[in-house]
């Protein structure tokens, strides 16, 4: 009956431990996933995932992959993540000043895809910290 | 070049008086010229000598550099292996699927000396390309690295597809990965893309590898079919429009999960190896000089005797 998570990156294992419940962002909206839950595949978008330790809520920026849920184990992919408790508050918010003032400068199709990817990553990684305080 | 002539001309101009200095001295005392015979020998190998040493020194260099180098390559392949594996968990690893259209992902090293770790990857490849065409099938290469490009470049240009080179000029990292990845999904057409690379397993040895990689439609097609894949329907697939769409963005995920493991694999191996061989060549250089200093020692030791029995002799002809 215990869940057991399990957040990978390409560089490092980011978490690799037991969990009580998720909220999983997906692409079709947030997901909650307790125990015994029935085998799944999502994509992964950017966004926050929240991670129930006992009654402690615990935060992570994810910055887009796939998750699988099997048997009581969840492998989360993704391109990047960090603890929301590991970011740099004041990095956080000058990333998304610049990221905002790139938003506004960018020209052309390409570029604006581009400048709106890295806004929603920052706006994230400064959520993810706002969360916990 | 003109100064080159120049000091060939100036020095055959002085070659003549000198010459003429020796054929007057030699006039003077026979003897000498055997004794500058064994001289000049003895030269010749004392030059060998300093240069077998130089390329020792240069080896032993080179096996440093491998050796730190693998110990900074080596915990980031041994961590990327953690993102490879669940991706094999649910999709598998399918080298026999049946497909019309493979591309050979070969990885090779941009720089030699390192072993016979790319002619392996080519060797491997070359296999897979035989294999994989028929009369109805296709099959094309995509290259890593300078060096399976100038073994492949030989015999099957009309099959490359596309080549990169100069990966490893700034270290590797998956955001250069992952871009490169994309390059060759746009660029190339494919049902399974086999990547071919060298597993490290330690610093002598090392498994050539094939990872094979389906593209969505061949993925849903041997999910249909059952087998290893069959257990992929029993997933919900969550967070898109349709199945082939998150299908399409699975794969090529594992795609650059796949490549991003096998380009480092692959420089760990590259050092492995080049540190191996680098260690036997200083061991084979280092046997090279013993050998040379004996017969070194021997000659010179043989001609001191040679003059120690010719000064006695003469003097004992004197007294006598």
């Amino acid at each position: 009956m215990t869940l057991n998570l399990c957040v990978l990156t390409p560089n490092r294992i980011v978490w690799d431990s037991e969990v009580k419940e998720i909220i999983l962002p997906t692409n079709s909206g947030q997901i909650g996933v307790l125990p015994n839950h029935a085998p799944i595949a999502a994509a992964v978008d950017i966004g926050i995932l929240r991670i129930r330790l006992k009654d402690q809520w615990l935060t992570m920026a994810l910055m887009g992959g796939f998750a699988r849920i099997n048997n009581n184990e969840i492998t989360v992919l993704v391109n990047d993540a960090e603890k929301g408790s590991d970011i740099d508050p004041q990095e956080a918010q000058e990333t998304l000043k610049i990221a905002e003032a790139n938003l506004n400068k960018a020209e052309g199709k390409r570029q604006k895809i581009e400048a709106n990817l890295a806004l929603r990553r920052a706006r994230t990684r400064v959520e993810a910290i706002n969360v916990i305080s | 070049m003109a100064m080159a002539a120049a000091l060939r001309r100036e020095g055959r101009r002085l070659a003549q008086p000198i010459n003429a200095l020796q054929s007057h001295t030699s006039l003077i005392s026979q003897d000498q010229a055997p004794h500058g015979a064994r001289s000049i020998s003895t030269q010749i190998v004392r030059n060998r000598m300093k240069s077998v040493k130089n390329i020792q020194k240069i080896t032993k260099a080179m096996k440093m550099v491998a050796a730190s180098k693998l110990r900074a390559v080596q915990t980031r392949a041994e961590n990327s292996r953690g993102l490879w594996q669940p991706f094999t968990a649910l999709l598998g690893d399918n080298p026999s699927a049946d497909v019309k259209k493979s591309v050979i992902v070969t990885i090779s090293s941009d720089k030699g000396l390192c072993g016979g770790i790319n002619s392996t990857s080519v060797k491997i490849s070359r296999v897979l390309h035989k294999l994989n065409s028929g009369p109805d099938r296709v099959t094309k290469y995509v290259i890593l690295g300078e060096k399976a490009k100038a073994q492949l470049v030989r015999d099957s240009k009309k099959d490359i597809e596309l080549s990169l080179t100069e990966l490893q000029k700034n270290p590797l990292n998956y955001t250069q990965v992952s871009v490169l990845a994309d390059d060759i999904l746009k660029n190339v057409e494919y049902d399974a893309l086999r990547v071919v690379f060298n597993k490290f397993h330690s610093v002598v040895s090392f498994l050539p590898t094939v990872s094979t990689v389906l593209s969505p439609e061949a993925i849903e097609k041997e999910a249909e079919a059952g087998g290893k894949l069959g257990e992929l329907d029993s997933y919900e697939i969550e967070g898109g429009e349709t199945k082939s769409e998150i299908l399409q963005n699975l794969a090529e995920f594992q795609f650059s999960c796949v490549m991003y493991n096998a380009v480092l694999e692959n420089a760990c191996s590259e050092q492995g190896a080049r540190m191996s061989a680098m260690d036997s060549s200083s061991r084979n250089a280092g046997e090279m000089l013993d050998r040379l200093t004996l017969t070194y020692n021997r000659t010179r030791q043989a001609s001191i005797t040679t003059e120690l029995i010719e000064i006695i002799s003469g003097a004992s002809a004197l007294t006598g």
